[in-house]
């Protein structure tokens, strides 16, 4: 068993394999964008090519990683002369890994700061929730909050806080609010009564999606049972009240909240001079923890790093008052796999040249 | 060995005796660069012309020049703005812009501003309606027609860029003269006017209050030198010259040309000193006296290194038009040319002292080369690499250093062949580059970090450099494994020179690609993203990886060996050149377009005479076991 499993041609026949999907990965780029391509070609377990399945990247790297764990089981690489590729494999396998926690374990998200104002939340690049809030209190909100997995189209949502019931009519990835031309009738309720949600081609990059949702509200007993709508970047809030409750939905990107706060106090982009080419951007803002505040500066090649979380200078909108600075903030479990890994391999290829160098280019006596 | 030391030497020194200040190493602000005039009239001539410097077809027949230096050309343009149509220097290739131009069709294919201006006028509405259209409406023609207008607003602008300074205004009556310092019928310039307007305020004043026939001779004077600057303010809208530094040495200020000054409000002492020093230096120009434009010319540059000193080396002025001016990469590569040529020539008769000179030609090919890259890292202030234009250059001097090692140690020739095919074809691919434009640009704000440039890049290209040697190798086993299969000790030697260069090429490919995960970690928060350019070095690493496994296992013998490393040339070239096609990813600052027919075309002749070579070879192989 372990002979077959330590045989080098497995790993010849994997890499070949890798660079296959890689390949063609990096090609489908072009159509499918980089975040589906690397859905379906690298971080899958099976890639359906045709009708065939095929072993995805993750599945490759599993197997390239075991092969490479067995490799240690050569009794013939336990010597000095081979001391160098011993080395240089054990770095390998690190790096690998690295890869599979990262894979697994990281997050990342936006965090987008107003000038002058504060955020203490990452928004997921993808996922959407949807956010019930009972404002009825004036000292503070309950939030009762639906991930997009349970949004499926006819989905039942309920929760023990919640007085009424929830039904998924439709879940759009792209959507357009357009106004009615005819009145719907009594069952659409809030913003719906003069707009419908529009299905639209989804876009490559996520960012440029505009996500929607169709909720039918049931089991209040009153006029409030309807058709509501709600779509990303709603700028009306549509509230319903229950009992004297008063409910505020909200579909939002996907909320991850801190223990601290980041408030952008300026954001700076400068241009080589006589130039519209931009030379460095940078936000400099105040990391609030505990209600105690520390100046930092955020800008490229120079994150923060804070909380087990980094932040990025990713980008910004310009407003005609005001600039948004929007941070990337990460959170990796791997991240020093690579450093550590990359030292490791370097040793390791070093003292093997080292050794093999005089054999490998011998100096010819004439 | 000792002729390369004794010439850099001697490059070092003629670096260090750089003589007084020519008029082309002024500085100048352009695309967010400080540059001498030199560079920058390059620039210029280059977009309209097609050429860093005149040729006879576009220079007025009448005087026996056959050459002119694009920094002269400027000095005379801006000098005789009114003579400007005696150069013929926009270069029309496109018939159908020539006809549509109402041109004649010339074989030189070169017009000067008078025939273009005349066309244009025509097509003027035709322009405007294209001009705001997006770059995908655009058909061939109208692009052509869009830089033909482009250039012909570029040429009028620099033209009329310094009539300020200029002497064009005669004061013809005695009391003005008085009062403006100069004497009787003498010419002076708008700018010696305006610095001197209040001398002339009175009679100014006086002007308005009067009726004509009241006005007094002195009065007459100063309303017809009033009107003059006029006319000549017209010319205001030529401000392409950035010359006159910021007053304060703040990075974010702003150069101003000298029609800006003009209408300035703010003209700082010292921005006044250095302007004052340039209109000296016109007009000893116009006058033809030689010291006083040495001395005005020792003023500027004494001015700008007392008092702009903190926002610009002149030093690195003048190193710059040097480099512009002894073109080292067409020195270095005429002596990979020599080198080859003279290999060739071992093969026939005397063959070690031949070789032995061609080594030297290559070593001095080298010497230019790296210096011509070190002189380029001086002047930028930054690593080697940080464009595709310098990526070329410098992988191919890492191409022609690995197999100038691989010479010292074989001393047969081999590496002197490598050497010079590698640093022939590269350079080749880099002047295609430098035709598109000043190659000292600079750079988007990710890429803004000496460190790593200095670190990931650096790498990353010695990494593309040693691959291709190491397909170069590849070819080179292929060839000897078919002139002479019989002879196993030197396709033995050959065999484990591919191998080393291998084991050297994935340490710098791999280190390179690692590094790039870091900073993209670092800037970007993600070690990997599978980024088009990410995956393009992954399969670099990938295919060498496969390669030596492979022969280790005994999957594959020493000659497909050496095919797959000639195959790995087309991986590098992919990852190197093709991602950019792509137009996807974070890495696509790169230039993208006109290469895909030449990467297929290098793909197809790698293929071909890899495959070639080796079933060739391998059949000989196979009767020479039988």
């Amino acid at each position: 068993m372990i002979r077959i499993l330590k045989d080098p041609r497995i790993f010849v026949i994997t890499i070949v394999w890798m660079m296959v999907l890689v390949f063609a990965g990096t090609i489908a780029q072009k159509d499918m964008g980089l975040f589906a391509a690397q859905n379906k070609f690298f971080s899958s377990w099976i890639v359906w090519l045709w009708y065939f399945p095929f072993p995805g990247g993750r599945l490759t790297m599993v197997i390239i990683t075991v092969n490479l764990l067995f490799f240690f089981f050569n009794k013939s690489i336990w010597k000095l002369k081979k001391l160098g590729i011993v080395i240089l494999h054990i770095g390998g396998i690190l790096l690998l890994v690295g890869g599979g926690l990262t894979a697994i374990y990281s997050t990342e998200g936006n965090m987008i700061i107003d000038e002058g104002a504060y955020s203490d939340f990452v928004e997921d690049y993808h996922n959407m929730e949807l956010a019930v809030v009972n404002t009825t209190h004036q000292k503070f909100d309950s939030y009762t909050v639906f991930d997009q997995p349970m949004l499926k189209n006819g989905k039942e949502l309920h929760h023990l806080h919640l007085p009424f019931k929830m039904k998924v009519l439709n879940f759009y990835k792209n959507c357009e609010p357009i106004r009615r031309d005819t009145d719907p009738g009594v069952h659409y309720k809030g913003m719906m009564k003069n707009f419908t949600l529009s299905n639209q081609p989804v876009a490559k990059e996520d960012n440029r999606n505009r996500p929607g949702i169709l909720l039918e509200i049931s089991g209040t007993g009153t006029t409030t049972d309807g058709i509501y709508g709600l779509f990303l970047g709603q700028s009306i809030p549509q509230s319903i009240t229950v009992h004297n409750d008063l409910f505020e939905l909200a579909f939002r990107r996907q909320r991850t909240y801190l223990p601290f706060s980041i408030e952008l106090i300026d954001f700076k982009k400068v241009l080589h001079p006589g130039t519209n080419m931009a030379k460095s951007y940078s936000s400099e803002v105040n990391l609030i923890e505990n209600g105690i505040g520390k100046k930092k500066l955020i800008q490229m090649n120079e994150p923060l790093r804070h909380g087990g979380y980094t932040f990025y200078q990713a980008s910004f909108m310009e407003g005609q008052h005001r600039e948004t600075t929007v941070l990337a903030a990460v959170k990796n479990y791997g991240r020093m796999f690579p450093y550590i890994s990359s030292i490791i391999m370097c040793i390791g290829l070093l003292f093997h040249l080292c050794i093999k160098m005089p054999d490998l280019f011998k100096r010819k006596k004439s | 060995m000792k002729f390369n030391t004794i010439l850099l030497l001697f490059l070092s020194l003629s670096e260090l005796g750089f003589g007084g200040m020519q008029f082309g190493d002024i500085p100048v602000h352009e695309n967010g660069r400080i540059k001498p005039l030199d560079t920058f009239s390059r620039n210029q001539l280059l977009s309209m012309y097609e050429k860093r410097s005149l040729k006879s077809d576009a220079l007025p027949g009448n005087n026996n020049i056959q050459k002119m230096e694009a920094v002269d050309w400027l000095l005379q343009l801006i000098t005789h703005p009114d003579n400007n149509d005696a150069f013929h220097v926009f270069n029309i290739r496109n018939p159908q812009v020539v006809g549509s131009l109402g041109l004649e069709w010339r074989k030189s294919h070169v017009y000067n501003r008078m025939e273009v201006l005349s066309g244009i006028q025509h097509q003027i509405s035709y322009i405007a309606d294209i001009q705001g259209k997006s770059e995908e409406q655009l058909t061939e023609f109208d692009k052509q027609m869009l830089r033909v207008y482009g250039n012909i607003i570029r040429f009028q602008e620099l033209s009329y860029s310094f009539t300020c300074l200029l002497p064009l205004v005669s004061i013809e009556n005695e009391e003005i003269a008085a009062k403006l310092k100069v004497e009787k019928g003498k010419k002076i310039s708008y700018f010696q006017i305006v610095r001197n307007i209040d001398a002339i305020n009175e009679p100014l004043k006086a002007l308005l209050n009067k009726e004509e026939p009241q006005w007094t001779a002195e009065e007459r004077e100063v309303k017809r030198i009033v009107t003059l600057l006029n006319d000549i303010g017209q010319d205001n809208f030529a401000v392409s010259i950035k010359i006159i530094p910021p007053e304060n040495a703040d990075d974010e200020a702003v150069w101003l040309s000298p029609w800006e000054i003009m209408d300035s409000r703010e003209l700082g002492e010292k921005q006044e000193k250095l302007l004052i020093t340039l209109e000296e230096y016109i007009q000893a120009y116009l006058q033809n006296d030689e010291s006083q434009m040495v001395t005005t010319l020792a003023n500027y540059e004494n001015i700008l290194q007392s008092d702009f000193g903190q926002l610009l080396s002149v030093k690195n002025l003048k190193t710059e038009t040097w480099m512009n001016h002894t073109k080292l990469f067409y020195k270095s590569m005429a002596f990979y040319l020599l080198s080859f040529i003279l290999l060739s020539l071992s093969w026939v008769f005397k063959p070690e002292l031949l070789r032995k000179i061609s080594f030297a030609s290559l070593l001095t090919g080298v010497g230019f080369h790296a210096y011509a890259i070190y002189l380029r890292m001086i002047v930028m202030q930054r690593p080697p690499v940080s464009t595709l234009y310098e990526s070329v250059i410098f992988v191919s001097l890492i191409g022609v250093v690995s197999a100038a090692f691989l010479e010292y140690s074989r001393k047969d020739g081999i590496g002197v062949f490598a050497g010079s095919v590698c640093g022939i074809i590269l350079h080749f691919v880099g002047f295609g580059y430098a035709n598109d434009g000043d190659t000292l640009g600079m750079l988007v704000a990710v890429l803004n970090s000496n460190f790593w440039l200095a670190t990931h890049v650096t790498t990353i290209t010695i990494g593309y450099g040693t691959s291709l040697f190491a397909g170069l190798l590849g070819h080179i086993y292929l060839i000897q494994a078919i002139r002479s299969p019989e002879d196993k000790t030197h396709l033995k030697t050959i065999n484990s020179n591919m191998f080393g260069a291998t084991l050297f090429a994935l340490f710098f490919t791999l280190f390179g690609t690692i590094l790039g995960g870091i900073w993209a970690d670092q800037s970007w928060g993600r070690f990997w993203g599978w980024d088009p350019k990410e995956n393009g070095a992954l399969l670099i690493v990938m295919w060498q990886i496969m390669m030596l496994h492979m022969r280790i296992t005994g999957v594959v013998k020493p000659l497909g060996f050496a095919l797959g490393l000639i195959l790995n040339n087309i991986v590098v070239i992919l990852a190197w050149f093709g991602v950019n096609l792509l137009s996807v990813g974070l890495h696509s600052y790169g230039f993208a377009g006109g290469i895909a027919m030449n990467i297929a075309i290098f793909i197809a002749v790698e293929v071909v005479s890899g495959l070639g070579t080796y079933f060739w070879a391998n059949n000989l192989r196979l009767k020479l076991k039988a």
